[in-house]
């Protein structure tokens, strides 16, 4: 067993359409169970579409978006989505969609708009930054 | 070891990428100095000059490569063989970034503990 490390993942595929973010998702339970601690998962690129609530996956299909949800709320970490990269592909909170003008947001806690500043952090500080 | 290496390898406007990933270069600079960027492949587009994007509705990106000086962002290397291979190896460049072989590069990036890959 290694030594425990803080881990970042970056994430810059959707939800459904590439296998980048089911991989991520996949990385980070394996690595957790292995005793390494998630420092955050940042959503690039069009990794920013993993915090759509409006994800509808078939009932007999794996629902990466739940799954996100559950592994951060039980290990405690972050789900940062980059706000900028998130509003130019429509993934918008409440408080960002009232500033717009629109009617409809589809992100919610604890998926959270950030700036690039939060990926910076963890590019300084953690021990491993992996990318999907 | 060095710190962060991001290596850029896609043209500037066919998809959103090159434009994140200088953007996300700018962001980690603020943080820290010890960073490199490599433009390698079709990422070496990037650095033509006089580009007029406004033309297909893309935003000009590459004037914001100027703020790369500002910001102390210094190890900026471009792929001679990626130059060579495109035509591109006697044309002015828009910033002063060192030329190395594809060889060089490789061993260069090696010497970073965190390599993302655009």
């Amino acid at each position: 067993m290694s030594k425990p490390v803080t881990i970042a993942v970056l994430v810059t595929g959707p939800a459904y359409g590439s296998q980048d973010a089911l991989s991520a998702y996949h990385y980070a339970k394996s690595a957790i169970e292995l005793g390494h601690t998630i420092q955050r998962v940042f959503f690039y690129n069009d990794g920013v579409l993993n915090g759509s609530t409006l994800t509808s996956p078939a009932a007999d299909e794996f629902d990466l978006y739940q799954a996100w949800l559950m592994l951060a709320r039980e290990h405690k970490f972050d789900l940062d989505i980059c706000s900028g990269a998130a509003l130019r592909r429509g993934v918008i909170d409440q408080r960002e969609a009232d500033k717009a003008g629109k009617v409809n947001f589809n992100l919610e806690l604890p998926f959270q708009l950030t700036g690039l500043g939060q990926l910076a952090e963890s590019i300084v500080t953690a021990d491993r930054v992996i990318q999907f | 070891m060095l710190r962060a290496a991001f290596i850029t390898r896609q043209v500037p406007h066919g998809s959103s990428l090159a434009r994140e990933t200088q953007d996300a270069i700018l962001a980690t600079s603020a943080l820290t100095e010890d960073l490199s960027v490599f433009f390698i492949g079709d990422g070496v587009y990037q650095l033509v000059s006089k580009q007029k994007p406004q033309g297909i509705a893309c935003r000009d990106f590459a004037p914001t490569f100027g703020l790369f000086e500002l910001y102390d962002i210094e190890n900026v290397y471009v792929c001679v063989d990626s130059l060579i291979e495109r035509g591109m190896d006697d044309i002015e460049l828009i910033i002063d970034a060192e030329r190395l072989s594809q060889s060089e590069i490789n061993q260069c990036i090696r010497q970073h503990a965190i390599i993302l890959n655009f």
